[in-house]
């Protein structure tokens, strides 16, 4: 029997070696390996503070909000700021971009009329010329298993958040090698004494084995693999690791379709602040959700995490880490995590264009676990002030099947800084501004108006508005028409743009236009197909409101190109620079012919299919063109201020009519989002080839300063005028 | 006086050129009101973008001169310096690409015109 018996020993221990060698490969892997995949993060523009930027106060706040700096009453501590009257105080906190390390700052901001008039470090109490404050995240890639969690380490982890773990969940956790006899024991009696399950007796180690390695299911199986595990963990990594893990790893919260896990991130979610701002409260009510995320999530069960709450206040009370009295006020308190928790990512159509635009240099999956940074050129203000002018001109429409696409762009550098792909702009669907191909009618009219000028046509050419018939390729005739369907006799090129007439335009583009047309448009890489036919010239050309602003970037910048861009640098983990996009502009069309162009299309503004824009912004110079397709199915507006450009596109999912033209559709909600934006008056540039001519609109003729029909046009300097007009 | 600036900038391009070695900035001038200014975010970041060149950071240089465009983008300055660190690091697509950038933007300033003529032909002959 004695023999039966130790050959049996034995053959167990023989039997168990290979498999806790499998076990320790296991935990081999995910540790020393990487032991999470980390989603990459995606940083907005850092804010860059100097005396005389154009800043309100409540912009600076919002922009501190999207960080989770917090708002107090008293002298800031770091991630905290104070509002006084026109000053803001605050603390930032260090960051580490590729150039140098931004110390953290004391700063007082001084604002009058508008901008920033002073800062102020209060530390050395001198005055600052330029301070860079930390980029927003404004988000991130997460993994396929939906995993998200920022991660800590154990230097980073507040004392405090360690004191009432371990007093809630684990007691003798620097005393026991993985698995407690005292804990299962006092669990035993509990449960025994309760009737049913009141009390686990995993320590956290165990707890850590099985939320990375096992699954959930209760059996006695998995439980002999935890306390293997277990044991192996605590042989192989000190007790500051395996805390450290547990912080990292603990599922605290489900965020549609994303798993919050870590007390970091959840500490964002929930509070809006950072973990090591947290309060003894608010620490209690994240330990508590431990035993039950979705029991106790204090959105959809407040009074069930309040208990919970309480109670562990109460453990904290117990094991003096807060006295009677704290314990007393803190269980008053409200539970004050926000109403709503925001989605990870809440600019949608913004990261999903940077994806697009890395998905030539990183996968998917590489995105979501090599927890790089992603610096963007996006402003949460300008987006800001989009969303809300968008919200703001889609009102005044009673079409709620009518859609839209925004894109604003800085036209100096190329820098996408804001886009939404829909009119619910924090909605991660089909994005519009970057997807959705859509003929683009007249805007095509400006850069066929520079392709005529780089022949031999000037604004001041004359031209013919009247009907015109063409036989195409496959025989059939195609006879144009003008918005109005009526012909409008002789006038110049720049009254013919100026009013969208289509006729002109054909007479002109089917006599060599067509083909300078594609060319150009070759240029900039957006001619979509080798067969160019003459209805191209009114703009049967699809494209997606993003290329349309490639298209206008080289326009307003005056012929220099510069390929538009959501990225400006990939850094690792690590902070090593993976991919830098710098600044890139070079000259692709003529700066003089495009500085008519940029004529003309003021004069769309003042006077054209967009002078609304004159009536509502008085004493202001727009640029712009409106764009209506057939049967008025898409609505554009294109038009540039001193630095932004902005395209704006309305239209309908199934390409029903819409009856909103480019000017009733779409210019009204680019004018509502300028008037959100606030803007600078867009300057013509110089060219010495030019020179000023007042020009009859109608007849063409050089004519005078206020006479009837006179329009101040830049002209090639060997300009010969075909007469001259009569002054009225 | 304007001459003494001059032969101060174009000296100090030649010295650049010969030497690898970076520039000193000559004057500013701020692109909102037209004044010279030696104070100001854009001459801070300027001078810092120059310091790095003369250091060999070439990367940091236009990190620099990037975050000046930001504040002003039209300051033919910033663009010249940048078209001197892609030089100097031996970029001179971007160079004569930044140079015309300056050109566009210097209009009424002889003698970085001057400048930026000498970089340029510097940038093409490679």
């Amino acid at each position: 029997m004695r023999k039966a018996m130790a050959g049996l020993s034995l053959l167990a221990l023989i039997l168990l070696i290979p498999y806790l060698i499998y076990l320790n490969h296991l935990i081999n892997f995910r540790f020393l390996g990487d032991t999470w995949a980390i989603p990459s993060r995606v940083y907005a523009r850092p804010l860059e503070l100097y005396p005389g930027l154009k800043l309100s106060p409540d912009s600076l706040q919002y922009e501190l909000g999207l960080s989770i700096y917090q708002r107090v009453d008293q002298t800031p501590g770091p991630g905290q700021y104070r509002l006084r009257g026109n000053t803001i105080e605050l603390y930032t906190q260090p960051f580490e971009f590729s150039d140098q390390t931004e110390p953290a700052h004391r700063l007082r901001v001084f604002f009058s009329r508008g901008e920033v008039s002073r800062i102020v470090d209060t530390m050395t109490n001198s005055s600052l010329e330029l301070v860079r404050l930390p980029p927003v995240v404004i988000g991130s890639y997460i993994p396929e298993n939906g995993e998200d969690r920022v991660l800590l380490r154990f230097d980073e982890i507040p004392p405090t958040l360690i004191k009432i773990l371990l007093a809630v969940e684990d007691k003798e956790f620097f005393q026991h090698f993985g698995v407690s006899p005292v804990a299962i024991a006092r669990a035993m009696i509990a449960n025994i004494r309760a009737g049913k399950l009141v009390q686990g007796g995993s320590t956290l180690t165990q707890q850590l084995a099985k939320n990375l390695f096992l699954t959930p299911e209760r059996s006695f199986t998995r439980k002999v693999n935890e306390a293997f595990m277990a044991l192996l963990l605590e042989l192989r990594f000190d007790k500051q690791t395996i805390l450290s893990a547990y912080v990292n790893e603990v599922f605290l919260l489900q965020q549609k379709n994303i798993a919050v896990h870590g007390f970091a991130l959840a500490s964002q979610v929930l509070f809006r602040q950072s973990i090591d701002h947290l309060s003894d409260e608010k620490l209690a009510l994240l330990v508590g959700m431990v035993k039950g995320p979705s029991q106790y999530n204090p959105i959809l069960h407040p009074e069930l995490a309040i208990g919970r709450r309480n109670l562990v206040l109460r453990v904290m009370r117990d094991h003096k880490i807060i006295d009677k009295n704290e314990y007393q006020a803190l269980i008053k308190l409200p539970l004050s995590t926000v109403n709503r928790v925001l989605g990870v990512n809440r600019f949608p159509a913004y990261l999903d264009l940077v994806k697009r635009q890395l998905k030539n240099n990183y996968s998917a999956s590489e995105l979501a676990a090599r927890g790089m940074r992603i610096f963007t050129p996006f402003d949460p203000l300008v987006q800001r002030n989009l969303e809300q002018g968008l919200m703001a001109g889609l009102a005044r429409f009673d079409q709620p099947e009518l859609e839209a696409a925004v894109v604003i762009a800085d036209y100096l550098s190329g820098d996408i800084q804001a886009l939404v792909g829909g009119r619910e702009v924090d909605f991660p669907g089909f994005n519009r501004a970057v997807l959705a191909q859509r003929p683009i009618g007249s805007l095509i009219k400006p850069l066929l108006l520079y392709s005529l000028l780089e022949g031999d046509a000037t604004l001041a050419t004359r031209v013919d508005d009247k009907p015109i018939r063409i036989r195409q390729s496959d025989n059939k005739i195609w006879e144009p028409q003008n918005y109005d369907r009526r012909s409008h006799g002789q006038m110049s090129l720049y009254q013919a743009f100026v009013k969208s007439y289509n006729l002109p335009f054909v007479h002109l583009g089917v006599n060599g236009g067509l083909e300078l047309l594609a060319q150009n448009l070759d240029r900039i890489n957006l001619l979509k197909r080798d067969l160019v036919y003459p209805s191209l010239l009114l703009g049967t050309s699809e494209m997606s409101a993003f290329e349309v602003t490639q298209m206008f970037q080289v326009i307003a910048n005056q012929g220099y190109f510069s390929p538009l861009t959501t990225i400006r640098q990939v850094s690792d983990a690590s902070n090593r620079i993976l991919k830098s996009i710098p600044l890139d502009s070079y000259k692709l069309f003529d700066e003089a012919l495009m500085l008519q162009v940029q004529r003309a299309m003021i004069g769309v503004s003042e006077e054209g299919t967009a002078r609304y824009l004159a009536r509502r912004f008085d004493g202001q110079t727009l640029a712009g063109k409106t764009g209506t397709t057939n049967d008025v199915r898409d609505s554009w507006f294109a038009g540039f201020t001193q630095r932004r450009l902005t395209v704006v596109w309305l239209g309908r999912d199934d390409n029903t009519p819409i009856n909103l033209t480019g000017s009733s559709g779409a210019l009204r909600v680019w004018a509502d989002i300028m008037q959100k934006q606030g803007f600078k008056s867009f300057k013509l540039g110089r060219s010495d080839s030019l020179e000023w001519h007042y020009i009859n609109r109608f007849n063409s003729g050089l004519t005078q300063q206020g006479c009837l029909d006179s329009v101040l046009l830049p002209l090639p300097k060997n300009f010969k005028p075909h007469s001259r007009s009569r002054c009225e | 006086m304007n001459t003494c600036r001059t032969g101060l900038l174009l000296a100090s391009l030649l010295i650049a050129s010969c030497s690898g070695t970076g520039i000193t900035p000559v004057r500013y001038q701020s692109e909102a009101t037209g004044s010279q200014r030696v104070v100001g975010p854009v001459a801070e970041l300027q001078r810092k973008a120059i310091e790095a060149l003369n250091a060999k950071h070439y990367q940091q240089s236009v990190e620099y001169l990037q975050r000046a465009l930001k504040i002003e983008p039209r300051n033919a300055f910033s663009w010249h310096y940048l078209a001197q660190t892609y030089w100097h690091s031996k970029d001179y697509h971007r160079c004569r690409d930044m140079v015309y950038r300056s050109i566009s933007y210097s209009s009424e300033l002889d003698d970085l015109d001057r400048a930026n003529t000498i970089l340029m032909s510097q940038c093409e002959q490679v």
